[in-house]
């Protein structure tokens, strides 16, 4: 026995398994063991509390937490806007294509090319998330209509495609115009699917805060997304007739914004410590932020004026709003993911809730 | 027909051989070495490379039918529960985890691409991304052993049977029989978790379900998960609703926009 311990010793993979006797053939042979140790920060804040003797009037598991935080990293928020920008972006173009093509061109011509590198964007971020990469075409391998990721991955390969069409194809033959109309159109649609399924995505999730707003979010996202698209294409020199067109569609969309944010949070806020990562921290932070830049960014819009700086300015604080908001909710998600509380105390309540429905 | 484990927490010993013999059969890596203060529980959690976990729960509180002042001591031995309707395999965009001719959910690692999709899924906190290569591991109910006809390696070690490994159907009677006895001994706080669909709706039942002593949030088990899907439809409606606003908007956006001018021109 002692002179195997050396060998076992040598080849420290954390297995303990020696190559000369046996195989790595196991279910989980293919993880890499260094790096999946523990976080130890967490271990030696829990020792200091001693956390045998907590008190027993609403018992945890020792407050550690129930559920795997989101394990995204930042590029997925920044996808939800870049996605909201060009996606409602899209539907802007499509309907003044449709409307008035000749008087609002460069509009449509702009709204195309954000589709068109917004989409590429889009993927660039979803990609950059995944654990393996090279593996992102596995999302294509299925069709399922359960999973808004695959479904999503759907709608952004679809909106991708026309989008990029819609921008290239003018440069073609004079032939091609039409089929360009038709993408364009075509990126419109799709792009209001890019736009809101993001929200439907957060919902069905586990994360407290997010599956609790499951009819507020996609909302809040649309009407995010129309904020920021037109927060976007106030950074461009466009005609009076554009600037006024893209000035109302984005001060309604603020509007809706701020309502949505306000109901979120209500709704939320029933359940205490669900509601609690909106007020504290980091992302309270963020979404009361996002709440101020989009009023800024709406009283901005009811001055009158359409002077350059002005349009810029609107432009400023409305994208910074939605991008604030983004990143808000993803993060004040990942917060209640971590209280184990939220979740238990938003099941109870649920539970309560639907028992007084049934007697009602 | 569906294999499963009965996970009777009332004959736990806390020995943790489950978690040993799972890490040996399935050649996971250890997760460091780590003194948590939690009781005897220096696991912690479910994760990427730990895929059964001994619970220790130190109660101030007597159990009844014992006579040992007031403390108790509980253990469980948690696991995936492999749920007749799973947020993992249902949110998962690859199609990596699948259910198996067993009835139970199995990650498939060659299609798996770190999406991180069923993590946020799970309403249990079951399943885990791996830091090493981001793809999503968990408990596979013995795909391999079971394949070529034997049992789990957790319940084969366990040496008290807590963890009862069969068909799902077979386990239910077992279950309810061990908890009408040990109501009849005065441990009267027994009940079952997740046995069926009746009593876990939003899971429709759990095909690795437990008894437990005290309630669910005492061994960080959710009092009453919901398969995320469950909303999801409602969650479709909503953002449907929201586009046809957004197109409307739009449209009088332009329209507007085209008029007004036209107008002070
Ligand atoms: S417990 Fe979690 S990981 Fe296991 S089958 Fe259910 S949803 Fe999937
Ligand atoms: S991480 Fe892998 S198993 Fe999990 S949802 Fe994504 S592709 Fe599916």
């Amino acid at each position: 026995m002692s002179e195997k311990l050396p060998a076992l010793n040598a080849v420290d993979d954390g297995r303990n398994i020696d190559p000369r006797l046996g195989a790595l053939l196991g279910e989980a042979a293919q993880q890499t063991p260094l790096a999946t140790k523990h976080d130890t920060e967490l271990h030696a804040k829990t020792f200091g509390n001693v956390p045998s003797r907590q008190s027993w009037t609403s018992p945890t598991y020792y407050d550690h937490p129930m559920l795997h935080q989101p394990v995204w990293v930042w590029s997925i928020p920044a996808y939800f806007y870049v996605g909201g920008v060009a996606g409602v972006g899209a539907m802007l173009g499509a309907a003044a294509q449709l409307v008035a093509p000749e008087a609002m061109q460069s509009l449509v011509i702009r709204s195309r090319w954000v589709a068109m590198v917004g989409g590429a964007m889009s993927s660039a971020l979803l990609i950059y998330d995944l654990g393996r990469p090279e593996r992102f075409l596995h999302m294509l391998r299925v069709f399922r209509v359960r999973s808004p990721m695959n479904m999503g991955s759907w709608i952004l390969t679809g909106f991708s495609s026309a989008a990029g069409a819609a921008a290239i194809l003018p440069f073609g033959p004079r032939l091609f115009r039409p089929l360009a109309n038709v993408c364009g159109v075509v990126a419109g649609v799709l792009g209001l699917g890019l736009s809101g399924y993001t929200g439907v995505l957060l919902s069905q999730t586990a994360v407290p805060l997010w599956h609790r707003s499951y009819k507020i979010t996609p909302l809040l996202f649309l009407a995010s997304g129309t904020a920021a698209a037109a927060s976007f294409f106030e950074f461009f020199p466009l005609n009076e007739r554009e600037a006024s067109a893209v000035q109302r569609f984005g001060l309604v969309g603020k509007i809706v914004e701020l309502a949505a944010t306000l109901a979120l949070e209500a709704n939320a806020g029933r359940v205490e410590r669900v509601g609690r990562p909106l007020k504290q921290g980091f992302s309270g932070f963020l979404w009361n932020g996002a709440k101020v830049l989009t009023i800024a960014s709406a009283l901005l819009s009811l001055l009158p004026g359409k002077s350059r700086p002005k349009r810029v300015a609107e432009g400023i604080l409305g994208s910074a709003a939605s991008a604030c908001l983004r990143f808000g909710i993803y993060y004040a998600g990942k917060a209640s993911a971590r209280d184990p509380r939220a979740s238990f105390e938003q099941q109870r309540a649920s539970v309560a809730e639907s028992a007084s429905v049934d007697v009602a | 027909m569906a294999n499963g484990f009965f996970t009777d927490t009332s004959l736990c010993i806390g020995c943790k051989a489950c978690e040993v013999a799972c890490k040996q059969w399935n050649q996971l890596p250890d997760d460091g070495y780590h003194f948590t203060g939690m009781s005897y529980d220096n696991t912690l959690h479910l994760g990427a490379s730990t895929w059964r976990h001994v619970s220790f729960i130190e109660r101030p509180v007597a159990l009844n039918g014992q006579d040992a002042g007031a403390f108790s001591w509980l253990m469980s031995s948690d696991v995936c529960k492999h749920c007749a309707r799973a947020g993992c395999l249902e949110n998962c965009p690859t199609g990596a985890i699948i259910r198996t001719e067993f009835g139970s959910v199995y990650v498939q690692p060659d299609i798996c691409n770190g999406c991180g999709y069923c993590v946020a899924g799970c309403p249990f906190g079951v399943i885990d991304r791996s830091p090493d290569d981001g793809r999503a591991w968990k408990c596979t109910l013995c795909y391999d052993r079971q394949k070529d006809g034997m049992h789990p390696a957790c319940a084969k070690a366990c040496p008290t049977e807590s963890i009862k490994f069969g068909e799902v159907e077979e386990l239910k009677r077992v279950a309810k029989d061990r908890v009408e006895k040990l109501h009849q001994q005065g441990v009267t706080e027994a009940y079952l978790y997740g046995e069926d669909a009746r009593s876990q709706p939003g899971t429709a039942g759990l095909n690795a379900f437990f008894l437990l002593l005290d309630r669910p949030e005492v061994y960080n088990l959710p009092p009453d998960p919901e398969v995320p899907t469950l909303k999801g439809s409602k969650s479709w409606i909503s953002a449907g609703l929201a586009a046809i606003g957004v197109t409307a908007l739009a449209f009088v956006s332009v329209v507007l926009g085209n008029r007004s001018e036209k107008e002070s021109s």
